[in-house]
């Protein structure tokens, strides 16, 4: 399986939301890393075949996946950042009817529906109607759905958006364990939801990718060095305005700075290893994303 | 697929709410249909009903015949004598009803005499009682007397072309004479209500149909729907096929539950009399149960056009409400341009017309298709039928080439 993007570029009107992207994916997890507003979502839906490019082109196996029409999204299982669904539906009628139009046959579909309620832990649920579900129990809702059809494409936007640590932690774990003998690409800009699974980094800001690679090549990538000081809380903000500071550790009166520069930003700091954390802030900025963007 | 995708428009509360409106609309027009049919006893007291039906159709069926001169002049008898009686004379409203009472089984019949008596554009409820035993000989030559009349005086002349003055004379003579008559009060009845349970049935199914497409984009459940293997075939076929069977399925049952019950109520005899019974000067010669076919046939063809146009709007604009407001607006804006005289012409080829071909039958439009010259009604289910028949495939292309941004 090998899905290629050729010089792929989407414009809205004026703004261009996805510039010029040439990309190659196989098998095993793609994390696509940015700040809200970056393209990624339309990057997906173009994946998707939900939008058409302005310009370029996508290939699965060397085929283009618009000509493809239902061949392609045959292959493919996707969960979109807002996961919508029908309030008045069970869970097991949502499945069984996503399975319909999945074009899956109702046996098996009834087989389907029955393991992966099992495997996302909703089988408790598959009565409750979809309105009454949490938001973590539909997101997994969302994720069996996707799963349906074991697609050889698995494309997830934004999966964890809005879960709790606990959930996110679970669905991290069910995403690896999905990876398996299939390419799934997954958005977020929740750096510790691909720091672990991603097989391949790909880090888009403006609609380009600024960056991509292994995490240790993404890692050595960072052209400034991290470092640890420990030092008085009212020199905080001192440091803060010369540098970029990834996080800041109060204690009793001093504070544990980890800090992004190319210099030694004071005589006691000491080099610490980058993490992914460090490099998300290094290329977006600390404005980059929302409040939970480096959670 | 295409189960679900109904499952899916009646779990919704909204629409659940639209169907028992539905349901008690149906219920009330049922009990208006058999009430309005009223019977006078003997002691002045007017009763409606079951058994007022039943009473009043042994009255009527004592004239169940061939409407010969005989026929009328017996009527113009009978009338005289109870014109004459001291209860008919009498100031009090009790003892006229007593009188009523006895022309009961005959009042058809005297109606018809009026209106064939009367001016083409008039109606005089006392004419038959100054018509003479040998006037109502002309009963039949009067009513084409009267449109003849009517077609050269100076409101018509200028209307209509020589040869469709001739096409509605033609009409006119070509009615099957001597008309044959037994009470048919059931199917007045069914006639006379018929086009309010379909117009607020068509009203109430653009809740439900309006959100079948639109819906989709409304939940945001239009990504996994278009990013799935028949997301862009057999599920938009599906959608398609869902609004058919709903408004198929709720129109037929609403239809039959009607009939059905204002029938076996009121009873069917009449069937087969002549429309101009109760629609004298219409031009349609046609009976009542093929004009009550043609009003619920009419009715299923401009429920599905507009409910499917309903549809394409909801396509467009993504927005149910305005999908649902589309019913609306093709039935109450004739009624708004119904005011300007320069719609005149276009208003009886309204898809309204479709909800109540009874009026359409008393309408004098006339139209020229390939040289042959034909009323609305024939025109409505010409031109609604092929516009419906060419709507699903429209809908069907505009459906799958929606993306989602």
């Amino acid at each position: 399986m090998e899905v290629t993007l050729d010089n792929l570029t989407k414009k809205f009107g004026d703004f261009t939301a996805v510039d010029s992207i040439s990309l190659t994916m196989t098998c095993g997890v793609f994390g696509l890393l940015g700040v809200n507003g970056a393209g990624k979502t339309t990057l997906m839906r173009m994946l998707c075949t939900l939008v058409k490019p302005t310009s370029g082109n996508i290939y699965c196996n060397g085929k283009d996946i618009f000509g493809m029409d239902g061949e392609y999204r045959n292959l493919l299982g996707y969960l979109p950042q807002d996961f919508g669904f029908y309030p008045e539906f069970t869970v097991k009628d949502y499945l069984l009817y996503i399975s319909s139009i999945k074009g899956i046959r109702p046996i098996v579909a009834k087989k389907r529906t029955r393991e992966l309620l099992a495997k996302v832990g909703l089988a408790q649920a598959a009565d409750k109607k979809m309105k009454k579900l949490s938001g973590g129990m539909k997101r997994r809702a969302g994720i069996a759905q996707a799963m349906l059809n074991d697609p050889k494409i698995l494309i997830l936007d934004e999966p964890t958006a809005g879960l709790d640590p606990n959930e996110r932690i679970r669905f991290r774990n069910l995403i690896s364990e999905l990876s398996e003998d299939r390419l799934v690409l997954l958005s977020t800009h929740i750096v510790s939801d691909i720091e672990y699974v991603a097989k391949e980094i790909w880090m888009m800001k403006d609609g380009k990718i600024a960056n991509k690679g292994t995490l240790e090549e993404i890692l050595q990538s960072m052209p400034e060095k991290v470092w640890i000081c420990h030092v008085p809380q009212t020199g905080v903000s001192a440091l803060a305005k010369k540098h970029r500071i990834s996080n800041i550790r109060a204690g009793h009166g001093t504070a544990e700075l980890r800090i992004i520069s190319a210099e030694k930003p004071c005589e006691e700091a000491v080099p610490a290893v980058p993490v992914l954390e460090d490099v998300f802030l290094y290329y977006f900025g600390e404005t980059g994303g929302d409040e939970d963007a480096v959670v | 697929m295409l189960l679900f995708e109904i499952k899916k428009v009646f779990l919704k509360p909204a629409n659940k709410i639209a169907l028992v409106l539905l349901a008690g609309v149906l219920a009330a027009a049922c009990y208006c249909a058999v009430v309005s049919v009223e019977y006078v006893d003997e002691e002045g007291e007017t009763a409606a009903g079951a058994e007022a039906a039943r009473l009043l159709r042994s009255k009527k069926m004592e004239w169940a015949g061939f409407l010969t001169e005989d026929v009328l002049a017996e009527v113009i008898r009978q009338n005289a004598f109870i014109n004459a009686s001291e209860e008919y004379l009498a100031q009090d409203v009790r003892e006229n009803n007593k009188a009523y009472a006895k022309k009961q089984g005959f009042s058809d019949i005297r109606d018809m005499i009026n209106r064939a008596f009367c001016g083409f554009k008039e109606y005089n409820y006392y004419r038959a009682d100054s018509i003479s035993e040998n006037e109502v000989s002309s009963f039949y030559a009067n009513r084409v007397f009267r449109l003849k009349e009517w077609l050269y005086s100076e409101e018509a002349q200028y209307r209509y072309s020589e040869e469709e003055k001739q096409f509605l004379i033609g009409q006119y003579e070509r009615l099957e004479e001597p008309l044959y008559y037994e009470y048919a009060d059931g199917w007045g009845a069914l006639l006379e209500f018929a086009p309010s349970v379909i117009m607020i049935m068509v009203l109430l199914l653009g809740f439900p149909i309006s959100g079948i497409f639109s819906n989709e984009f409304q939940w945001k459940s239009d990504a996994v729907f278009f990013s799935s293997k028949h997301g862009r075939d057999k599920a938009v076929a599906s959608k398609v096929s869902a609004g058919f069977c709903i408004v198929t399925g709720i129109y037929w049952i609403a239809v039959a539950v009607y009939s059905a019950v204002v029938l076996g109520i009121l009873g069917t005899e009449g069937a087969g009399c002549a429309v101009q019974m109760s629609h004298w000067k219409s031009f349609y010669n046609i009976n009542f149960l093929e004009a009550y076919l043609l009003t619920i046939g009419g009715g299923y063809i401009g429920s599905l056009f507009m409910l499917t146009l309903s549809m394409l709007v909801s396509v467009k604009t993504h927005s149910p409400v305005l999908s649902a407001a589309i019913p609306f607006l093709l039935i109450f804006l004739p009624s708004f341009a119904d005011s300007f005289s320069v719609f005149s012409d276009m208003l009886g080829l309204f898809p309204d017309q479709l909800l109540q071909m009874g009026r359409a039958l008393d309408y004098f439009n006339l139209y020229r298709i390939g040289g042959k010259i034909v009323g609305a009604v024939p025109v409505l289910l010409g031109v609604y039928g092929a516009g419906y028949f060419l709507m699903p495939p429209i809908l069907y292309r505009m459906y799958r080439k929606s993306e989602v941004r």
